[in-house]
């Protein structure tokens, strides 16, 4: 596509060249006319010098004539100033045609015919000088100075004729290449005018048309551009806030990390302690095990007697069943006793007695083997549950101890761990201070980004209103281009 | 401690009442007011035997069974150097039979001698006669119950021996006049 200085360029160099031509054509023209005109004149001064050369010749012999008629010398001025010109005309006469053959040759004829015609007169002047006026006479009558004259005549009227031939010439070539120059003039100035015309309407049409888009284009452009500027600024008063908080989140960042870095500190200081603490814990333990391990033999101890308890309330459980059954048979021979002695009467009663107190015995102890027997459930119920307890107790000692050996090992471990913990907490405590520089480094980075937020929002709205005056001056210049658009 | 001095306690009242029966004179009197009865169960109900009425008692005897025509009879058992036959009190009483064979062993005080076999044997009572009455309707759906013994918020049926050896007699007599025709 061509930009608009290519198609002025272009517009104006197609001018510059139709001009130029008809320049060119018009200045061959004036040139072809100026050397016709010089050489017109060229023929005009030929012909003079012919006529010159013809008219001093006859003022000498005008002058020979008054002289030898009167003998005066005052008519021979004339003859005077003819000889004395003559030669210098006809040579001039001669570089004047120079360029014509034909004049030349006649030149070379008129200039034999000219020192005659002057040799004549100035034979009979000299003659009459002498006084021999007849003498002069006789050769006047002779006619020899009329023959030359004649022919000198002749050969003037000759070149005068060639020239008043070249002068017919030339006026003619002058007429052609003045109807030429002309036309050329009339014609390209018009073809020009057409070519210009044209070129200047299609060059304003298609700048007109590419201005005009490009306005367009300057005009979305300088909206979205506002839209943009008005984005901008929304976005840097926004940054402007974000980074005021930010100051105030880093400023409070600061002031924890150099918490953090006490804290660090403290915790180091804590964590020796407790390593301390850890290393007394883990000889306390070392004590506890063995205390442990003691009362474990003692519950093993336990068990073994509360497993006899068992086996002996067993024992008496199967004794009691013995008692219980002795109860049992003592009770039903008591009753059967108290049958028989109520058969036997009278004397049976004591023994009725006897019997009765018998019967009552064999219940209370059959009774009692009853309560006997529930406390030996009990009992046994109770060993159980010891047995089962201390068993478990055992393996809770078990467990105990097993647990105090991890917890020994936990302890050093701990006791490790702490001298890390302290190591990393110094780390901590150092890193949080070289942490504090940095973050006072970024907040004095965050001021100075806060203060260039600010500027662009400033800035922002500077673009913003350029962008509106932009869009002003679009909607002006395309008011300029196509008023009815605008309108 | 405490359980300790309780059956201390107990022991010497236990003593106390032992020499106390002792040293008191028998009362006929007293004697003649008293009922003596043998708390049993037959199939979990409350039911009581009279002294008077059996001759002896006995558990854990060997029931011999033989086959008969009568149901309730379990068989013959040795009892103080004979043989009698042991009949089901429960089965008497209109209970079904339970699986677990009786346990104790009543010996009827009649001409005849007869066992009768029960479950479970809960004491020896010594019941004012006061204490028993005649039976109501609802306690007698039974023929053999007669009186009831009211004691601790319990009624406790009395079981006539007599009129179960009539009830056997009966049965016998039944089933010889079956055989006989």
């Amino acid at each position: 596509m061509w930009t608009f200085g290519r198609k002025i360029a272009a517009g104006f160099a197609l001018a510059f060249l139709l001009l130029a031509g008809i320049g060119i054509v018009a200045y061959r023209g004036i040139n072809s006319l100026a050397n016709t005109s010089r050489l017109v004149t060229h023929t005009h001064e030929v012909l003079e010098h012919i006529a010159n050369v013809l008219s001093l010749v006859q003022d000498a012999e005008t002058g020979q004539r008054g002289y030898i008629i009167t003998g005066d010398e005052a008519f021979l001025d004339p003859y005077q100033t003819g000889i004395a010109s003559v030669p210098s005309v006809v040579k001039e006469l001669r570089q004047l045609t120079a360029d014509n053959p034909n004049q030349q040759k006649r030149i070379d004829e008129a200039e034999p015919l000219i020192s005659a015609k002057l040799a004549e007169l100035k034979q009979t002047i000299d003659l009459r000088r002498k006084g021999n006026l007849e003498e002069a006479t006789k050769i006047v009558h002779r006619g020899e100075g009329k023959k030359f004259m004649d022919d000198l005549r002749g050969v003037m009227i000759q070149m005068e004729r060639e020239e008043r031939g070249l002068l017919a010439k030339r006026a003619e070539e002058v007429g052609a290449a003045a109807s030429s120059a002309q036309s050329t003039i009339v014609w390209g100035t018009l073809i020009c005018l057409l070519f210009v015309t044209a070129a200047g309407f299609y060059i304003t049409r298609s700048l007109s048309g590419q201005i005009t888009q490009a306005v367009r284009h300057v005009e979305s452009s300088s909206s979205e551009l506002q839209s943009a500027a008005n984005q901008q600024a929304s976005g840097a008063k926004e940054s402007s806030t974000a980074m005021n908080e930010i100051t105030t989140t880093i400023s409070e960042l600061l002031a924890t990390s150099r918490q953090i870095a006490e804290s660090a500190r403290r915790v180091a200081h804590v964590a020796e302690d407790t390593s301390a603490a850890a290393r007394a814990g883990d000889q306390t333990v070392q004590k506890t095990q063995e205390s442990v391990s003691g009362i474990k033999r003692q519950v093993d101890l336990i068990v073994t007697h509360m497993l006899d308890l068992g086996k002996k309330s067993q024992q008496i459980g199967g004794i009691l069943e013995i008692i219980n059954e002795l109860a049992e048979q003592t009770n039903i021979l008591a009753i059967n006793a108290t049958i028989e002695s109520a058969g036997a009467g009278e004397a049976g009663k004591r023994f009725s007695v006897v019997a009765d107190e018998i019967r009552k015995l064999a219940d209370r102890v059959s009774s009692s083997t009853k309560e006997i027997r529930t406390l030996i459930e009990e009992i046994r119920a109770a060993v159980n549950t010891t047995v089962m307890a201390t068993e478990g107790g055992t393996k809770a000692v078990d467990l105990g101890a097993r647990q105090f050996v991890e917890v020994t090992n936990a302890l050093n471990q701990i006791t490790a761990l702490l001298g890390t913990t302290t190591e990393a907490a110094r780390e901590i405590e150092l890193s949080t201070k070289q942490q504090s520089t940095a973050v006072e480094q970024v907040n004095v980075a965050i001021a100075n980004v806060a203060k260039a937020a600010r500027e662009t929002e400033v800035s922002s709205n500077q673009t913003l209103q350029t962008a509106t005056q932009l869009s002003g001056l679009s909607r002006e210049l395309t008011r300029l281009i196509q008023p009815t658009a605008s309108a | 401690m405490t359980g300790a001095t309780t059956t201390s306690s107990r022991v010497a009242e236990l003593r106390s009442e032992f020499d106390k029966s002792f040293s008191l004179p028998p009362s006929s009197q007293v004697v003649e007011q008293i009922e003596n009865l043998l708390a049993i169960r037959v199939a979990g109900d409350p039911y009581a035997i009279r002294v008077q009425e059996i001759s002896g008692l006995a558990n854990n005897r060997k029931i011999v069974p033989l086959p008969s025509p009568i149901p309730e009879l379990l068989g013959v058992a040795s009892m103080r150097g004979g043989f009698l036959p042991v009949y089901n009190l429960e089965a008497l009483l209109g209970y079904r039979p339970g699986t677990d064979p009786p346990r104790w062993l009543a010996l009827c005080a009649s001409n005849e001698p007869v066992g009768l076999a029960f479950a479970e044997f809960e004491g020896y009572l010594r019941i004012p006669l006061i204490q028993i009455c005649a039976a109501e309707q609802r306690y007698a759906a039974h023929e053999p119950v007669k009186n009831v013994v009211r004691m601790a918020g319990m009624v406790r049926t009395v079981v006539s021996i007599p009129y179960m050896v009539e009830i056997i007699r009966k049965l016998c007599d039944d089933k010889r006049g079956l055989k006989e025709r």
